[in-house]
């Protein structure tokens, strides 16, 4: 296990370089001549007004949240899926109530309208 | 040993040469392990990127071919030369970082995005025991991996300090944590099936070796592998789920403010990231490396090239989804019906029992494996036939009341018509 | 005193998780916050892979990272000016003492109680034993898997645990309702304000909402 991620840590570490290096090559090969208008913000030929940090809608928010939830629900699922074959009939059934009551909650978000994208 | 399974497995032979002559100049210990381990990450670095120009051109041509056009035919013959050319100006073209952005989160967020794609391969089994890296929690690892890049277009939308990057990034968000949830819930049934998160011995189940069925999974859960496939599009927001890109809406969604070398790693992170889709596909649902006659990566490659090719087609057919679209498709149905479809796939493969030892330690009906297979087959079939069934009766009605609703509003425009002639 | 590598790479961690843990509380932009935030998760993960966890290291990247942050993060733009609104906190001295209180109380509870977990004596601490188990195994996945579903371990607080998610959603929607109509208020004024003819200066976007004109008027 330890060595397995050694190696995940190697491929990090090999993926940052060679990227780097590509970033690094292409700032040695471009040429650089900022102008003004050629750092504004891009806005279809129109002038910005503001920046673009603003407040947004908190329709976001709320499919992040139902998200997170199943998310969270999801990962439960995995440690059972692996024991799944040596598992007795009884141990389906827990699961099932698990995902259902999950499902239950889908089904409410459903019902109050939340999942209405607007 | 002869020239066939050299051939079969000169990945492992060239690998453990490289090995022994790595361990023969520094000696035997973790510094040769790795130095071993950084030439293995910079080959499957490489073959990434040498897998992106060729899938690049490959997109072009063909769905050049499916909307009656040439595609690139100037740079060399058919134009194969196209990637190279288009390489050599990534890497001089100007590179602009705009005034008002939020400088280092803007100039991270691609190295981050692309990182984040290549690590997935560090679990894919290319052959077999040709793999970077044989996690217990494989397939966990490479959904994890791919939430990451979340972050990394979340940073190049907010870093650009532009309003249709940051739009576009929050939507590509939305869509690509919404995506996440049916492709977990269908990798699931894979994972109950061969008993372990690994992806070598989820492609060894599929494999006629020890002792295993030998049936790809697709058999046993055509819905899973279809609702993955799905999922996996919507998570690398390729078309009909671009709407992260949307030219037409917010120009470029999420990378608008970016050229040069920068620009060319987003789209390295998009297509190494297609292709991951495309190879976890085959080693979840095609059986992976696992074929007769042609060398395993071979197989595997072909697989994953097969995939790509319906990625493609589907690019090349289908229009842009709309945003309350996407969200409903996903939420409405995709996630409902997976859920069904694991309680399902649970029930029946703890009932319907392939290995005989288990069936009688658990209780339970031993069958062959043939048989559960196609048990489960249909049962897939019917959870999505009847799950199509309630959405063509829902919108049959939805069509009936519009129709009402139309013929009511053109009765009352004809009666205040015939009012103003009377008049 | 020699470092073994595992050592070295636990300081290495613990440093980029506190540093970035302080630039998170630090740092005036709240963007920046949780993006420090992201790091710190990042090393909560490291620590994870150190004690041969995979299993939570993966949890770690894709429920924190993953959804947390993002969830954070839509969080911070739903504030009304993002780079600005971390304006000192009157609060910020008592809170550091509650943090550092609750920070000593748990490392005099837990301390103590993780070594006599691990069947070891108090003054011979080994961070990483290189000879002892490997702790996550496929085996042990599958026991967690199995004590999930069986009643005499966990199958009632895995079952409470769905129903705890349950509630979250319908809190969750609760809230998002009474935010709902209240943006709904607020947009029905601004549609008054229109009519009467005040300012049109902002540029119209339909999902990038700019109420907070003084933002917009500061810049000109």
């Amino acid at each position: 296990m330890r060595t397995d991620f050694t190696f995940v840590a190697v491929m990090m570490v090999a993926a940052v370089l060679m990227m780097g290096v590509a970033l690094v090559g292409a700032a040695l090969l471009r040429p650089k001549k900022p102008s003004k208008a050629k750092l504004e913000t891009y806005e279809c030929g129109m002038e910005t007004v503001g920046d673009a940090w603003v407040q947004f809608r908190a329709q976001y928010y709320i499919f992040a949240l139902i998200f997170v939830l199943f998310d969270v629900g999801g990962v439960f699922l995995f440690p059972f899926a692996v024991a799944y074959n040596s598992l007795p009939l009884y141990a389906v059934g827990i699961l099932s109530l698990f995902i259902l009551i999950l499902l239950g909650s889908l089904l409410y978000a459903w019902r109050k309208g939340v999942l209405q994208w607007d | 040993m002869s020239v066939f399974e050299v051939i079969n497995n000169i990945l492992k032979i060239v690998g453990d040469a490289v090995a022994g002559l790595i361990t023969s100049l520094l000696g035997a210990g973790a510094l040769s392990e790795i130095v071993v381990m950084f030439i293995a990450a910079f080959v499957i670095c490489g073959f990434c990127a040498v897998a992106f120009m060729a899938m690049t051109y490959a997109e072009r041509k063909i769905v050049a071919r499916i909307q009656d056009r040439i595609g690139p035919n100037q740079a060399g013959p058919y134009g194969v030369l196209q990637p190279l050319a288009d390489g050599v100006k990534m890497f001089t073209k100007e590179d602009t970082t705009p005034a008002t952005a939020d400088r280092w989160v803007y100039n991270l967020a691609p190295l981050v995005i692309a990182v984040f794609a290549l690590l997935t391969y560090a679990v894919i089994p290319f052959a077999p025991s040709v793999v970077g890296a044989n996690l217990n929690i494989g397939v966990l690892y490479v959904i994890a991996v791919g939430s990451g890049s979340t972050i990394a277009i979340m940073m190049a939308g907010w870093g650009s300090n532009n309003k249709y990057s940051l739009l576009g990034a929050f939507r590509t968000v939305a869509q690509l944590v919404g995506y996440e949830v049916p492709m977990l819930l269908n990798v699931l049934p894979v994972v109950m099936l061969s008993g372990s998160m690994s992806l070598v011995d989820i492609v060894e189940r599929q494999t006629l070796a020890n002792g295993a069925h030998g049936i790809p999974f697709i058999l046993m859960l055509p819905l899973s592998a279809l609702i993955f496939l799905i999922s996996g599009i919507a998570e690398t927001g390729r078309s009909p789920f671009d709407l992260l890109e949307a030219e037409s809406e917010i120009v470029a969604g999420f990378h608008v403010e970016y050229s040069g070398m920068k620009f060319a790693l987003f789209f390295l992170g998009e297509y190494v990231n297609a292709l991951a889709v495309s190879i976890m596909f085959a080693v979840l649902f095609l059986g992976g490396y696992a074929g007769p006659v042609l060398p395993p990566y071979i197989w595997l490659l072909l697989k994953a090239a097969a995939v790509f090719t319906v990625l493609m087609w589907l690019r090349g057919t289908l229009p842009r989804v709309r945003v309350d679209q996407l969200m409903s498709f996903n939420w409405k149905f995709l996630v409902p019906m997976s859920i069904v479809n694991v309680i399902l796939v649970m029930v029946l493969a703890k009932v319907f029992v392939a290995d005989p030892a288990l069936a009688a330690a658990n209780g339970g009906i031993a069958v062959s494996p043939g048989m559960q297979a196609l048990i489960l087959f249909v049962s897939n079939g019917v959870v999505l036939l009847s799950a199509l069934g309630i959405v063509a009766r829902h919108a049959r009605q939805m069509r009936l009341v519009e129709a009402e609703d139309l013929e009511k509003r053109r009765a009352q425009n004809m009666l205040v018509a015939a009012k103003a002639v009377a008049q | 005193m020699i470092l073994t590598i595992q050592q070295i790479l636990f300081i290495v961690i613990a440093l980029v998780v506190l540093i970035s843990a302080v630039l998170v509380v630090t740092t005036r932009n709240l963007f920046h916050a949780a993006l420090f935030l992201v790091v710190s998760f990042f090393g909560v993960a490291g620590f994870y892979v150190l004690l041969d966890a995979g299993f939570f290291a993966a949890v770690q990247v894709m429920i924190y990272i993953g959804a947390i942050s993002i969830l954070f993060i839509f969080a911070v733009m739903l504030t009304r000016d993002v780079i600005t609104s971390a304006r000192g906190n009157s609060q910020w001295i008592a809170a550091a003492v509650v943090a550092a209180a609750i920070f000593i109380i748990a490392a005099i509870l837990l301390g103590p109680a993780a070594l006599i977990i691990r069947g070891r004596e108090f003054g011979n601490v080994q961070w990483s034993d290189p000879n002892g188990p490997a702790a996550t195994s496929a085996t042990v996945i599958g026991d967690l898997g199995r004590g999930l579903v069986s009643f005499n371990q966990y199958a009632v607080p895995f079952l409470l645990g769905a129903v705890l998610l349950l509630v979250a959603m319908v809190g969750a929607i609760w809230v998002a309702r009474e935010r709902r109509s209240r943006d709904m208020a607020a947009e029905r004024a601004a549609a008054a304000a229109d009519d009467i003819g005040s300012d049109t200066d902002q540029p119209v976007q339909e999902e990038l909402p700019l109420p907070d004109n003084s933002m917009a008027t500061e810049k000109h």
